[in-house]
């Protein structure tokens, strides 16, 4: 409530004239720096500037539906402007003065101005619309003041024309206005009065003056929808008159501040008014209806002032049955109705005259707005009702408490505390008294407080339906007592607290401006349902909210009640009750959940989830295993298996952990859990995998878990730690081992001194087969709720209900790869390791060591380039960030490169590539700021460094290069091209799995190239001397394997052809030919092709031997040039794939020249994430 | 009052100065000056020849003057321009313990601290300015070497609560939107642009600037445009220099020529000196591994 929303500050100097479009998101100010902005409230700017006038603008109002403006300005003139086009369509002259205020007529083609010349005068502006709506047939008239736009008609007057004027003030007149529905007219002026005219369609008098104000009247209106006129002044009050009567109604004084301009709101009971210091937005009258509840009864008093009931059950509003117009003044409406049943009277007080009120009997039907004939009355602020035949009245003014017999007689006197500003009904023969601050409990009877309670500002006390509690509203709290006013529960609202009532239940309705709201005697609350408008609760019952508007109309409100049902059976522990809601209610939201949860009844909330992500959270919380395998099982995050391995151990279901750590590949881990639930087997199997990964460390382990020093000997030795192994052996009395091991090594045992050693430890054996199930697992604690579940709600929902099936465990019946795989076949290692899923192993591998990184560099102040390292594992990114050490660690490991040389140049590049200098304060060093290829990211733990020579230059450019290198026989030149080709993209970044894709295929291509190149140069080489013939044969032909475009595998086997053919090898040729016959390619070529063929095919036999079976599949090994077939051994370069016969294992490629051959190597990457 | 402020006599000369417009500094016609101003005007003009490679002659200009810190202090600008650093460091020491409330000594002492790596000193004097903005700018260039970009975009932020249009503010707050990136380095873009495109105040360092915002932009083209322009306006400036050879060899071309021109120029570049410890790095590094079978 009232909270400043923007300010907009474009006007130079005060702005006088604002308003509001109707319908459009768009206000018009008007102002001293004689312009008039149209502004968007939605984009919060101003939209554009209507200039013309020549003086201060006073007042601005937009048209109820045309786009116009019309705007009062000191320069005399009356302006009508098109918000749309933005154009002056029609100046009105006239008065002789600043005009001070213009108006539209609510519905009629009219204006009316107010002008410091005393003259009020109506406009009709009807040919003004007539101009400008679509043009329907037109006169000659209409035709001619279109040709002669905002040009003077032959009597000098432009569309607009004055209709009346109306002379009476006699003083400069400030404002006025038009009535909303009836031809009146209301101004207010200098001379202090306010005037009421009226007008018929052909003349306007002067019907009355409104005399108060003893200052000048600044402005005024008529009410929206009552008959009363509201006015301002410089004496500081704003005024409230009869419409009817032209009397002052009321009146209202500010201590310092004049009043300058009042509002009132088109729907809402609200005036605003603009003083020297602010504005106040106040309302007239009170606007809840004094309302009394019965049993199936409400009464009320509705804005006729007509006594009604309401009947709950039959939906049904009664006709009147009294009215009260003589109570108080007539513009103030009753405060509170009391109801006495008994003698079906009712007490009505109303702040009129200082409090007044009336106990009156109602007729016995209802029978039309009759005027009560017996009526008892007295002065007092509040009355009620406190037993069959006495009703308690309260005066503040004299602070006491009168009570009262039917007969308006007062039977005794109470002096209530000081201070006591209400009291309200405290129960049979008690009275509770309202102070500022403490609310007390009164026994009419012995004269004494029975309780007092401290809280502040207590406006209305509500009782529940059994008289065991009372809610105690105040403006922004909510405070639950019982019946002796102990504090029950308390509460906090934002929003102004309107009204309550309670639910058979037990549990109060609240509504606050906006909402519906329940709330629990616990204190637990929530939103039931949205207000579009105040209301003000009477009653509920199941579904129905009933209510009084603020027109005092009776209303029925729809509401859901599950939630508040929901919560208090959960309080009171009511399961069938829960039950019965589960089943016919769809009760699934994150609110309910969470309360559930936070309530600490997870296994309940876990019935309502269906996402398996909240499931999961929720079957850990409250140790259901079951549930929580299935979910992780579903989402497979290795997060979640994480938690759930967690879990299960501390439950000890060590199957559970099992398949935890199996999914998470955490092989150290799982090793430790078979050692200590004495699966040896498994373990064994463990050690058979840490061989294969090639992780020694978690080989050493395995093979100390299970004893096995054999394992332990022949590792050391693969890792070249002969001392290791040779006192690994000596210790445990191999003595074969050690003499072999010394041999090896060349040493003998008297050339070493070694320690003395005690016994070997050796690990614990298995007793009892742990592993085979689990360990005594703690009772998942079945609420009753969950049987009741279980028995009755099976089928409900079945991803709800726990699935039988599931109890048992995975691993028993496996269903998953990993799991399957490790309870199947021993034999089959190979296959084994492959359900580990090799491949992700190494990447696993890889993001460690790049934790490493990580965790090497902390510390405030790292540079960018440090985080790029951290951010990424790719070598291209830490080359990148300067650090060399980790990229060639990382490359190391994804593509087993050593030899670095080669690619000192390509990491040179993007290191130069990476920061800029930006020459800053004079005298020091230009600041380093570090380019980034992800251009918009800001977040420290996303941003990533460019690298120069993207893919796709390496595919347009380099490649392209490498191609025509080829083409134009200049194969030195290509095989470095190729190889520049290898080197960027090894150090490179990719940005989607597709580049990544296209990147390993130009390697292949590139790598490809190399080889048959390098062939080629071979050949070439050895082509000079005869003694090389065989071989020059053969190479010729190996040239013509590599996987070339087309064209060029064609250049090839031509050469290939011509070669064999010209030494007789003709069976050779007779190949060739076939081939480059069938790839096809310019005629020319093929016709030799064809007639080479044609003679090889005579006598298809080789002069020379030589080793190339054209039948048989082979590869080319790239450092020896000679056939490697199908299933002999094989050594592959890690980055390239280029093969090798086994001898060359451990040496550098030939063909990137960088990696080792059948170096153990995780993968090339590209792609960071 | 800041002398420095709109209404400050010292406005043209002083963003003339920061802007990087050493000549138009020069040809300002300070003797028109207030007495109050004759001096800041003085030492800006000094500054700026030091800048334009003056420093000698500025040496030779102050010999004898006297024992007013503000002189003393840009003397040992000078000093460590030309080479003199262990004296010209002394001199800021002393004067940082004898003046440290002069704003001069404060910015120019800063200045030579900072430049021989003392930033911790460099900070301590930087921080008892009383308001001024060359003041707040070091000590953001400061934080940002020391890679501090939090610490810098505070500086920043709390400077523009009482300069909000400041220059040099805005230049500044550029440093800073250059490391923090994202829609800052549109922004840092525009006060280049503005600066190096505006005639009034276009100098090489601006082009500069906006050439290195359009690199970190990703614009290449546009940078290209740029640092041929900076390169147009002063052919050896080493930064125009350093920026192309970062471009062209982001943009996957050949920047030999362009490397040899830096080392002929200056020699001492930190790109240079950095390329040199990174070749060196490699080679250290590549060196641990081998093949298994040579």
């Amino acid at each position: 409530m009232g909270t400043l929303i923007d300010r907009f500050e474009e006007h130079d100097g005060p702005v006088r004239g604002i308003d509001f479009h109707k319908t459009q998101p768009l206000f018009v100010s008007g102002g001293d720096d004689y312009k008039i902005k149209v502004w968007s409230y939605q984009t919060r700017r101003c939209l554009f500037t209507l200039n013309g006038h020549l003086d201060y603008v006073r007042t601005v109002v937009f048209h109820h539906e045309l786009p116009w403006i019309v705007s009062s300005s000191d320069d005399q003139t009356i302006r009508i402007w098109n918000w749309q086009n933005r154009s002056l369509i029609c100046t009105m002259t006239g008065h002789n003065h600043y005009t001070m205020c213009a108006q539209f007529h609510p519905k009629e083609d009219l204006i009316v101005s107010a002008s410091l010349d005393q003259s009020v005068r109506v406009w009709d502006i009807s040919g003004l619309r007539k101009k400008h709506s679509a043009p329907t047939s037109m006169t000659f008239e209409d035709q001619m003041a279109r040709s002669n736009p905002n040009q003077a008609d032959m009597f000098g007057n432009t569309d607009a024309v004055v209709k009346f004027v109306l002379e009476g003030h006699d003083r400069g007149v400030n404002w006025v206005a038009f009535h909303p529905t009836l031809p009146l007219i209301v101004s207010a002026g200098d001379d202090r009065l306010v005037k009421l005219w009226r007008m018929s369609d052909t003349k306007a008098w002067e019907v009355d003056t409104c005399r108060g104000h003893f200052q000048n009247a600044s402005a005024c209106l008529f009410h929206p929808h009552q008959d009363l006129i509201l006015s301002v002044g410089e004496d500081k009050t704003i005024r409230v008159w009869d419409l009817n009567k032209r009397t002052s109604v009321q009146s209202f004084k500010r201590e310092n501040d004049r009043f300058w301009v009042i509002a009132a709101h088109p729907e809402i009971n609200l005036f605003a008014a603009g003083h020297d210091n602010g504005v106040m937005v106040f309302k007239l009258e009170r606007e809840r209806p004094a309302s009394a509840v019965h049993q199936s009864q409400l009464f009320f008093i509705n804005k006729e002032k007509h006594v009604r009931s309401y009947d709950f059950q039959k939906n049904l509003e009664s006709p009147s049955m009294l009215s009260l117009k003589k109570l108080g003044s007539p513009w103030v409406p009753p405060r509170t109705l009391s109801y006495n049943p008994a003698e079906r009277a009712i007490l009505v007080t109303s702040p009129a005259d200082s409090g007044i009120y009336e106990l009156i009997s109602l007729p016995r039907d209802a029978s039309g707005a009759v005027e009560p004939t017996d009526m008892k009355r007295g002065q007092g602020n509040s009355a009620i009702f406190v037993a069959r035949n006495r009703f308690a009245v309260f005066n503040q003014a004299i602070q006491q408490i009168d009570i009262k017999d039917l007969s308006n007689s007062t039977t005794k006197t109470i002096k209530p505390p000081p201070g006591t500003v209400d009291i309200y009904f405290g129960g049979t023969g008690c009275l509770l008294l309202i102070t500022p601050t403490s609310v007390i409990l009164y026994d009419i009877q012995q004269k004494k407080n029975i309780a007092e309670l401290a809280i502040n500002g207590v406006k209305y006390v509500v009782w529940s339906n059994d008289g065991l509690y009372a809610a105690l509203l105040s403006k922004h709290n909510v405070m639950i007592v019982t019946k002796a006013l102990e504090q029950v529960s308390t509460l906090h609202e934002t929003i102004r607290i309107k009204s309550a009532t309670w639910d058979d239940a037990g549990v109060l309705l609240y509504s606050t401006l906006n909402h519906i709201k329940y709330t629990l005697l616990n204190g637990d609350n929530g939103i039931v349902r949205t207000l579009d408008q105040t209301v003000y609760l009477v009653r509920v019952k199941a579904r129905s909210v009933y209510c009084l508007d603020r027109a005092a109309k009776p209303k029925v409100l729809t509401i859901d009640p599950t939630e508040y049902r929901f919560k208090l059976a959960l309080v009171k522990r009511n399961y069938e009750e829960m039950l019965q809601i589960i089943k016919t209610s769809s009760l699934v939201g994150q609110s309910i959940i969470s309360y559930l949860q936070k309530k600490g009844y997870p296994e309940i909330a876990l019935q309502f989830v269906q996402d398996p992500q909240t499931r999961f959270e929720l079957a850990i919380e409250c140790g259901n295993l079951d549930v929580a395998v299935d979910m992780a099982k579903q989402l497979d995050r290795p997060r979640l298996w994480a938690r759930l391995g967690t879990e299960a151990l501390a439950q000890g279901n060590h199957l559970t952990v099992e398949m935890a750590y199996q999914k998470l590949r955490s092989f150290d881990k799982l090793s430790f859990l078979y050692l200590a639930t004495g699966d040896q087997e498994k373990l064994a199997r463990m050690a058979k995998i840490a061989e294969h990964r090639g992780d020694f460390t978690a080989r050493f382990q395995n093979s100390l878990y299970l004893g096995d020093i054999e394992d332990r000997i022949q590792m050391f030795k693969e890792v070249d730690q002969y001392p290791l192994a040779y006192l690994t052996a000596k210790s445990n009395g191999l003595t074969e081992e050690c003499e072999a091991i010394l041999e090896a090594s060349g040493l003998t045992e008297d050339q070493l001194s070694i320690p003395s050693m005690g016994t070997p430890l050796r690990p614990p054996k298995p007793i009892v087969p742990t592993f085979q199930s689990n360990w005594p697992v703690k009772s998942t604690s079945h609420s009753f709720f969950e049987k009741a579940l279980l028995d009755q709600v099976e089928g409900l929902s079945p991803e709800d209900g726990i699935d039988p099936a599931s109890n048992g465990l995975g691993v028993e019946e496996p269903t998953d790869g990993a799991g399957g795989k490790h309870n199947g076949h021993l034999e089959e290692e190979d296959e084994e390791a492959a359900g580990w899923d090799m491949g992700d192993d190494m990447n696993v591998e890889a993001d460690n060591d790049f934790v490493n990184v990580e965790s090497a560099e902390t510390g405030s102040g790292s540079s960018e380039a440090e985080l790029w390292a951290r951010n990424s594992p790719l070598a291209a990114d830490h080359v990148a960030g300067g650090s060399f050490d980790t990229a060639m660690q990382l490359l190391n490991r994804q593509v087993g490169a050593v030899n670095f040389g080669p690619l000192k140049p390509r990491f040179l590049e993007i290191y130069q590539a990476s920061k800029t200098y930006l020459p800053a304060s004079d005298g020091l060093p230009p600041l380093v700021n570090y380019v980034r290829r992800t251009v918009d990211e800001t977040d420290s733990r996303k941003i990533l460094p460019i690298i120069p020579k993207d893919l796709e230059s390496i595919a347009s450019g380099d490649l392209q290069a490498g191609y025509s290198a080829m083409r134009q026989n200049n194969l030195e030149e290509g095989v470095k091209i190729f190889k520049r080709i290898l080197h960027t993209l090894l150090v490179n970044a990719v940005s989607t799995n597709h580049e990544f894709e296209e990147a390993k295929k130009i390697v292949s291509t590139a790598t490809e190239y190399i080889i048959a190149m390098s062939i080629e140069l071979e050949r070439r080489r050895l082509a000079d001397d005869p003694s090389n013939l065989k071989r020059v044969l053969e190479l010729s032909a190996y040239f013509t394997i590599p996987k070339l475009e087309p064209a060029h595998r064609q250049l090839a086997l031509v050469s290939a052809m011509n070669l064999a053919f010209k030494n007789k090898n003709l069976a050779s040729a007779l190949s060739f030919a076939g081939r480059i016959l069938a790839n096809g390619g310019p005629p020319k070529m093929l016709e030799n092709a064809r007639k080479l063929k044609a003679i090889c095919e005579r006598s298809p036999h080789d002069a020379i031997d030589i080793e190339f079976d054209q039948f048989a599949e082979f590869d080319i090994c790239a450092a020896s040039h000679t056939p490697i077939y199908r299933g002999s051994q094989v050594e592959t370069c890690p980055y390239t794939g280029a093969m090798y016969h086994a001898k060359y294992k451990g040496t550098v490629c030939t063909v990137c020249g960088v990696t080792e051959i059948g170096a153990p190597a995780s993968g090339f990457r590209l792609l960071s994430a | 009052m800041d002398p420095f402020s709109a209404e400050g006599e010292l406005l043209n000369i002083h963003n003339a100065f920061h802007q990087g417009q050493y000549s138009t500094v020069l040809e300002v016609d300070t003797s028109r000056f207030s007495n109050k101003n004759a001096l800041p005007a003085r030492i800006l003009t000094l500054r700026a020849r030091i800048s334009l490679g003056q420093a000698e002659d500025v040496i030779t200009e102050l010999e004898g003057e006297g024992d007013v810190p503000d002189l003393k202090v840009v003397k040992a600008l000078a000093e460590y321009a030309i080479g003199n650093k262990g004296e010209a460091v002394q001199v800021a020491e002393a004067l940082a313990e004898t003046s440290p409330d002069n704003a001069t000594v404060q910015v120019v002492g800063g200045t030579i601290l900072q430049a021989e790596g003392k930033s911790e000193e460099a900070i301590a004097l930087l921080g008892k300015h009383q308001g001024n903005l060359e003041a707040v700018a070091l000590i953001v260039q400061i934080h940002l070497q020391q890679n501090r970009t939090d610490l810098a975009l505070k500086e920043v932020l709390a400077a523009k609560r009482w300069a909000q249009d400041s220059l040099l503010i805005n230049i500044a707050e550029s440093w800073v939107g250059l490391r923090v990136g994202g829609e800052k380095y549109q922004q840092a873009f525009y006060v280049f642009e503005e600066l190096a495109q505006t005639p009034s105040s276009s100098a090489p360092k601006s082009i500069i600037g906006q050439a290195v915002a359009e690199l970190h932009l990703g614009r290449l083209p546009e940078t290209e445009a740029a640092l041929r322009q900076a390169l147009e306006r002063d052919p050896k400036n080493p930064e125009a220099i350093a920026n192309t050879i970062v471009f062209l060899i982001a943009s996957g071309r050949d920047a030999t020529e362009h490397i040899s021109l830096l080392k002929t120029t200056s020699p001492e570049h930190p790109f240079l000196l950095d390329l040199q410890e990174k070749d060196a790095t490699f080679d250290k590094a590549a060196a641990k591994y081998t093949a298994k079978v040579a």
